[in-house]
């Protein structure tokens, strides 16, 4: 850039400065008003979106879909794209070094590449349009990021469309608008106005046929607890499901009963002072993740084969510390009962009152994968229909359920072998309370009704005693 | 009694030399696109202060990263306020940068005289990225976890030094408690130094250079 260019620029500038505004107040104005916009806008997304709970950190849980910051959505995109390309996507760092390094290069030393003065856009058609075309790929591509390259029914299309829309169209655009600045005298913007129209057009219509295309599988919802008290109730339920079997409801067992391969096992009572205040939270932790394989508990942590998160292994944690340890107080809220009280005449549901019983009683074996005759009891429908005695197990209306009659204490014979059970008294090692009992009594003598709306039909005004009658 | 005060001032600071030299400049007619430099400004400051708070309750270790962080919004009075603006700040100081950078880059404004306070500028839009990547990482949840596994796995892809950038990230082969150090230490100290002193220059010259007006046919 010679001398009198750089005259003529300046020239310029005081020009455009002799009739333009003040820096205070005139833009300062319009600035403050932006900031203290932007910041009523953060206040706003604060309070009424938050920031969304996150399970904690689990290195072991190797299902977790990784993804990166949304920022860097369409970098993740695109490489997969890349990697549909025969030959050429075998060749990782071209994508995720190379091109990448070249854009921000480019970018960089924009002000020595674009070296002309000229800065009215009509003469900048080429830079212009290179730009939108980048960006409005950015912008699809991170939209795009959650839609896998082969649908579930292993269908390419998909892919072919996205790589279509993300890669191929953009990228002859830009190769077409080059050569046409560089080797043809085409510098009529109307060309570039068309060509760019077109390219980002075509882009966005295919992208919205992918988004279209493209039904998302259900979400599913991780739940996070984030107070002390959910944290209880959520370590009460899985405690239920993965440690009642052994421990006990309460963890007083000091000699299993009942578990096969474990009988007549002693073991020491975890809810004891002994436990409690001998062992600390994360040695606790790495009981219940590692096991104790020579006492026979297998590992519960999901880096070592088990089932559990991290998260989930700290709630557990966190539930046997508030429950039993006396140097903790319970939170009054973490007290509420299983299941609301039941009025005389009042019919239970399965929703409010069998599902949250079963959760904390039954599950603990009448799940997948454990001896139990098959009756599995995670669901409505499960707890009516499996079973090896599933004609037998709930019968509507009938006191000889055999539910109902092992859990009052009375085994199941064998109608063959008269002398061998047929099915033990559940639980196995202790009996359930009164009011539970009462509580499967009336819901299966009243039919079972599986939601409240169902059960608050069936509910009858107890009649008044026929004293009134003379 | 002000009036004294003032000259008092002005004769050691120069006060009325900094009005006239630093507000009180003529600039050519501008718009809101204009406003995007300051807003990244604010949002820079913001995100300072916010940031300010929340390292009095954060811990950078595995053990109790995510737990702070949930005391902070759970237990602490306002913090789920804090860390929500400075959770949103991030998201939005990435769109307001990447903006500021389209608006300049439309209007031409960064050719002669102002090539250097492009450059700058770039320097800050990395630096702006570093902060949400490092920053990312500090919840410690699942999300983070995964995150910087990957964006650290694709460093890690360059030819020939990748095992050993990924390895400066990562402090190690994995992710881990000096991973997790390194990033705060990053993320709190390194690139917003950075940041600051660049700002400082670009804010130098757009003072020296004053703002470019938008281009016209004669330009």
């Amino acid at each position: 850039m010679n001398e009198e260019t750089k005259k003529k620029i300046n020239a310029r500038y005081e020009k455009e400065l002799n009739k333009g505004e003040r820096f205070w107040p005139d833009s300062i104005f319009k600035d403050v008003v932006v900031s203290l916009g932007i910041f009523i806008l953060l206040v706003l997304l604060a309070s009424f979106v938050g920031v969304a709970p996150e399970p904690k950190a689990d290195p072991s849980d190797t299902s977790y879909i990784p993804r990166p910051e949304w920022y860097f959505l369409f970098l993740f995109k695109f490489l997969a794209l890349y990697g549909q390309i025969p030959l050429l996507g075998k060749i990782e760092w071209l994508a995720t070094v190379l091109i990448p390094g070249i854009a921000v290069g480019v970018l960089t030393l924009l002000p020595f590449i674009e070296k002309s003065p000229d800065r009215h856009y009509a003469k900048r058609a080429l830079s212009i349009s290179v730009m939108t075309i980048m960006v409005v790929g950015i912008i699809l591509l991170t939209l795009m990021s959650e839609i896998p390259t082969v649908s579930a029914d292993g269908s390419k299309l998909l892919g072919l469309l996205q790589a279509a829309a993300g890669l191929a169209i953009p990228g002859v655009a830009m190769i077409v608008l080059f050569i046409a600045s560089f080797t043809g005298r085409q510098t009529n913007p109307r060309f570039f106005i068309w060509t760019t129209g077109l390219t980002v057009v075509s882009m966005i219509i295919i992208s919205g046929m992918v988004m279209n295309l493209h039904t998302p599988p259900a979400v599913e919802e991780t739940e996070v607890a984030n107070t002390v008290v959910d944290q209880i109730f959520a370590g009460q339920d899985l405690y239920s499901v993965h440690c009642t079997e052994c421990h006990g409801d309460d963890g007083s067992v000091a000699v299993i009963e009942g578990v096969e391969g474990l009988e007549g096992e002693k073991i020491t009572p975890i809810n004891s002072h002994d436990v409690l205040y001998t062992i600390t939270d994360s040695a606790m932790y790495e009981v219940i993740a590692y096991g104790r394989p020579n006492a026979g508990m297998t590992p519960f942590g999901k880096a070592y084969g088990g089932e559990l998160s991290r998260s989930e292994i700290d709630y557990i944690v966190t539930y046997m510390r508030y429950m039993w340890d006396d140097r903790f107080e319970i939170p009054a809220e973490a007290l509420k009962p299983l299941f609301p009280p039941l009025a005389e005449g009042e019919v239970p549901s399965y929703e409010v009152h069998i599902q949250p019983i079963v959760k904390r009683y039954c599950i603990s074996c009448h799940r997948a994968g454990k001896e139990n005759n098959n009756y599995l009891m995670t669901s409505y429908e499960e707890i009516l229909t499996t079973g090896d005695n599933a004609a037998n197990n709930i019968i509507a209306g009938d006191e000889n359920s055999y539910l109902l009659q092992v859990i009052q204490e009375h085994a199941i014979m064998n109608p063959e072998k008269p002398a061998e059970e047929l099915i033990g008294v559940m639980p196995p090692n202790r009996a359930l309370k009164p009011n539970i009992v009462d509580v499967f009594i009336r819901w299966i003598m009243n039919g079972m009704p599986q939601t409240a709306i169902d059960a608050a039909a069936l509910f009858t005004i107890p009649t008044p005693e026929a004293t009134t009658t003379p | 009694m002000w009036k004294k005060v003032y000259e008092w001032l002005d004769e050691r600071l120069g006060l009325n030399d900094m009005y006239t030299n630093l507000l009180d400049r003529p600039e050519p007619k501008g718009n809101w696109w204009n406003t995007l430099g300051s807003a990244s400004l604010f949002l820079f400051v913001l995100q300072g202060l916010t940031g300010i708070f929340l390292t009095v309750y954060y811990t950078p270790s595995p053990d109790h990263a995510y737990d702070s962080v949930q005391y902070i919004m759970e237990g602490v009075a306002f913090g789920w306020l804090i860390r929500g603006i400075h959770h949103w700040g991030a998201t939005l100081m990435v769109i307001v940068v990447f903006i500021h950078l389209l608006r300049v880059f439309i209007t031409a404004s960064f050719k002669f005289p102002r090539e250097l306070t492009w450059l700058i500028g770039i320097g800050l839009f990395l630096a702006t990225l570093g902060m949400g990547f490092t920053g990312y990482l500090l919840p410690w949840n699942q999300k983070a976890y995964w995150a910087t596994t990957v964006g650290t796995q694709i460093a890690g892809s360059v030819p020939f030094i990748g095992e050993f950038i990924l390895k400066a990230l990562r402090g190690g082969p994995d992710l881990s408690a000096l991973t997790l150090q390194r990033f705060f230490s990053a993320h709190i100290w390194i690139i917003p130094a950075v940041l600051a002193g660049l700002i400082g220059v670009h804010l130098f010259l757009i003072i020296k250079h004053g703002e470019s007006h938008f281009p016209t046919k004669e330009d």
